[in-house]
């Protein structure tokens, strides 16, 4: 039909070190009256966005669980690429000029994928907003139930491109949001809040040996024997890089020695990133301890996870929309983390209980040196968030979650 | 047959304005005794490349010559192009691991191109090593050779690794000329090809090069916020450690310390799979600072030919601090817009540039300073320096020079009267 992606196999029961046995005794009870499901999940790329990265981890667990999963990336074109990204963008509240010859690329594509949906499925789970239109060109004879899984934070949407989203939605059987804020009030859909989870045995957070962290940190010139401060973010204004440059001279000026890691998850070299990379790298100046590494051809999750690890702060400056889950990525290793009150950041670090929370470059700074000079109080707070994160941010959760939302569907 | 590259036509006589009476007469001459002589031009690429942009102008200029002349493209795959590309560098000097496998794929791609190849040709001009095998191939396939068989390396072989070479050498063997750069770049031990030394060239017409109206200039340098009314200097080239970026922020500062409304415009084309270019992007805005008197500019904010006309047309003095270079043709395109140039004695630069004459020749930092400060403060021997150095292009850079050369050396190998053959120009020669 489309790219279908290979599922590999992977135990359930592996997870239960990290969430226990009765966790993993639960999904399979919730799994049963499931078993044989044929599950399909649409996507517009296998790898390299948060989406991917969640389908990646699972699926296979689905299919362990007992579900008849698949997983297919939609057709795509060079002329429809920039149509998905642009969709993705104005849905998650950053505006771009939407044209018609967008809107008849994207119901055009749609309109051909629709056609070589052969197979039969009891639920039809896309997970991207570039394939939602597909349903208006299916007939409704096929039996299969559809569910819209957003990934990103609509409560900011676009108006022009969420009023052209919405009537291709009418046919769906539900929508999934990450948060309850992240929806809208007018879907016109039956609305479950389905909290995105990180996977404890993915490269971004399974433990290291210390020679994988030594290779990672010469390799960047990184002294571990100094405290660090790390920032994890996009490239983009939100990220306030600058002003998380401006946090660190501060903290620096008591505690001399302190190095700050800027890790960038998106292509600097977009247009609009370009510039907070310039504005950014200008201010930075030539400080030998800063540091700004791009996630890319060389650098990817397994030198996050090192960076998050070796960092005695993680810090998130500003965040322009969705979760930010990876700080529940540092959360998990145990390290001591700054967030701002913004998008889901504060459902992960509870002020003074599983972090801190500031909002001014001096409150930031103020945070930091605190933490770094108050190791024990650092220490516990880091340790209630790592329980927080496998409470609610594990992908059991996630599975759980889902699994309820696939059964309410089925029952009908 | 390979694929065709479709070129707009182009005029002679919109050059003779520009290069006078007796230049324009001597190629239509040359072109009234090759009439009718059937050309074509092989390379790997259409777009891109500095190759690809002298086609672009010459095939449409040979044809107005009254040739009938061709430009075509090798087919290939990635893993073709990814081999000849590390070939490229490996003749460039950088180490690579050739294995009898990389050698395999290059030699099937050209057997296949071989295959597509139809037609017969007076003249068959073949670019680069990419293509260089197709001889060798079409006659083994045909068993004969039609027309004459040139092979055109635009690049500098003189750091050359040797099984790489030593390859390329045996296909390069088999042709009846071979044009180099420089004399410089001409390989000792390659026998059997007649040589020639034919330096690149500029196209006047150009968006690049073109005359621009003051105006347009101005509106250019207002769009990215350098003022027009304050003394600016630039450097045009990729942010790599040959090119010196840093450096040439080192420049600035020093100059500035004596200059204070000074502003440097640094302009690069980034390619978006080179992660070594954004690396040297990123401390190059470092160095530069929060100093945004420094304009480091690219093509991803819309900095393309005519904007590096209108930077380099606005500037007092043009950089172009190399440590090392191929042809290094920026500077020609500087000079021709008659702007004072000071430049690393490196490459094809001294051959651009007659020192104290025409520009600058520096070795150091601290040189380059110097000789960017003279040239601020004596504005009369900045613009005299100028104009000789517009003269010396106009004499020895400019396409129809180019063209000239090629049509000489197609009289030559034919046996045709002709001129005499192009011979390499002298570092340091007097503009005539």
């Amino acid at each position: 039909m489309y790219g279908t992606l290979a599922i590999p196999q992977r135990a359930l029961n592996a997870l239960a070190e990290y969430v226990g046995d009765d966790d993993i005794d639960e999904l399979r009870a919730l799994a049963r009256p499931l078993e044989g499901l044929r599950v399909l999940n649409l996507s517009v790329t296998g790898f390299g966005t948060g989406t991917a990265s969640m389908l990646n981890s699972a699926i296979p667990l689905f299919t362990n669980l007992g579900l008849d999963c698949h997983w297919e990336v939609v057709r795509s074109s060079e002329d429809t690429l920039p149509v998905t990204r642009a969709m993705y963008q104005a849905l998650a509240g950053t505006y771009v000029p939407w044209t018609r010859e967008m809107t008849e690329r994207w119901e055009r594509y749609a309109a051909m994928n629709a056609g070589l949906l052969t197979e039969e499925f009891d639920i039809i789970v896309v997970h991207d907003p570039q394939p939602a239109a597909m349903r208006s060109y299916i007939d409704d004879g096929d039996g299969a139930k559809w569910l819209m899984h957003f990934h990103i934070d609509l409560s900011s949407a676009q108006e022009d491109v969420w009023r052209l989203l919405r009537p291709h939605l009418a046919r769906y059987e539900a929508a999934v949001f990450e948060e309850e804020s992240f929806g809208r009030a007018d879907i016109g859909l039956p609305a479950h809040v389905v909290r995105p989870a990180i996977d404890p045995s993915n490269a971004r957070n399974m433990p290291l040996p210390a020679e994988v962290i030594e290779t990672v940190t010469c390799r960047y010139g990184i002294d571990c024997a100094r405290p660090i401060l790390c920032q994890v973010s996009p490239c983009d204004a939100a990220s306030r890089l600058v002003e998380a440059i401006d946090v660190w001279a501060e903290v620096r000026r008591t505690h001399p020695g302190l190095q700050l890691v800027l890790l960038l998850m998106t292509d600097p070299q977009d247009p609009p990133a370009r510039a907070c990379y310039e504005e950014m790298a200008r201010r930075a100046h030539e400080e030998p301890d800063v540091f700004v590494l791009s996630m890319g051809n060389d650098l990817g999750n397994t030198e996050l996870n090192v960076l998050q690890r070796i960092a005695a702060v993680n810090m998130q400056r500003g965040l322009r929309k969705g979760y930010g889950l990876w700080i529940s990525d540092a959360l998990w290793k145990e390290r001591p983390c700054v967030v701002a009150p913004e998008g889901g950041l504060t459902h992960q670090v509870i002020d003074r209980e599983t972090g801190l929370v500031a909002s001014s470059t001096g409150d930031f700074a103020g945070a930091v040196s605190r933490l770094l000079d108050e190791p024990a109080e650092a220490a516990r707070m880091a340790r209630r968030g790592h329980e927080l994160v496998r409470r609610e941010f594990m992908i059991t959760r996630y599975l759980r979650d889902c699994l309820r939302v696939y059964g309410g569907l089925q029952r009908g | 047959m390979l694929g065709s590259v479709p070129t707009t036509p182009k005029s002679l006589e919109d050059y003779r304005p520009i290069i006078g009476d007796e230049r324009t007469d001597e190629i239509l001459r040359l072109g009234d005794q090759l009439r009718g002589a059937r050309v074509l031009h092989v390379n790997a690429t259409a777009f891109g490349g500095g190759v690809a942009e002298i086609l672009g102008t010459m095939v449409p200029l040979m044809n107005d010559a009254g040739l009938d002349a061709d430009w075509q493209v090798i087919k290939g795959a990635d893993d073709f192009f990814n081999i000849t590309k590390a070939m490229h560098n490996s003749l460039q000097g950088m180490y690579y691991d050739w294995t009898p496998e990389k050698r395999e794929t290059w030699l099937d791609y050209n057997r296949m191109n071989a295959e597509l190849f139809d037609g017969s040709y007076d003249f068959v001009i073949i670019h680069d090593p990419q293509p260089a095998p197709i001889l060798s191939f079409l006659e083994q396939r045909t068993g004969e050779r039609s027309g004459k068989w040139i092979w055109r390396c635009h690049i500098d072989l003189t750091d050359a690794q040797p099984p790489v070479w030593d390859l390329l050498r045996t296909y390069v063997e088999r042709y009846d000329a071979a044009i180099f750069t420089l004399p410089d770049y001409v390989k000792d031990d390659l026998r059997g090809p007649q040589i020639f030394c034919v330096p690149p060239a500029i196209d006047p017409l150009s968006p690049k090069n073109m005359p621009l109206p003051a105006e347009t200039v101005d509106q250019i340098l207002e769009r990215y916020s350098v003022d027009p009314r304050r003394p600016m200097i630039t450097q045009i080239s990729r942010f790599d450690p040959w090119k010196d970026p840093l450096g040439v922020i080192d420049v600035y500062r020093a100059v500035k310390a004596e200059v204070p409304d000074l502003q440097l415009v640094m302009v690069a084309s980034m390619a978006s799979d080179d992660p070594e270019a954004w690396d040297w992007y990123e401390r190059t805005v470092r160095r530069a600072g929060e100093d945004y008197e420094i304009h480091v500019l690219s093509n991803l904010q819309g900095v393309g030919n005519l904007e590096v006309n209108a930077f380099q047309r606005a500037a007092k003095v043009v950089v172009q601090k190399s440590v090392r270079e191929g042809f290094g043709l920026v500077v020609s395109e500087a000079l021709w817009k008659a702007r004072p140039v000071v430049a690393g004695n490196v490459g094809g630069i001294p051959l651009q540039i007659v020192n104290g004459k025409t520009g600058f020749l520096v070795n150091s930092t601290e040189e380059c300073t110097e000789k960017v400060l003279f040239l601020l403060r004596n504005e009369k021997e900045a613009a005299r320096m100028g104009e000789r150095g517009a003269e010396y292009v106009r004499d020895n850079f400019l396409m129809t020079r180019y063209l000239r050369d090629y049509l000489r050396i197609f009289c030559q190998l034919s046996g045709r009267e002709g001129a005499a053959p192009p011979h390499p120009i002298q570092a340091g020669r007097a503009p005539g």
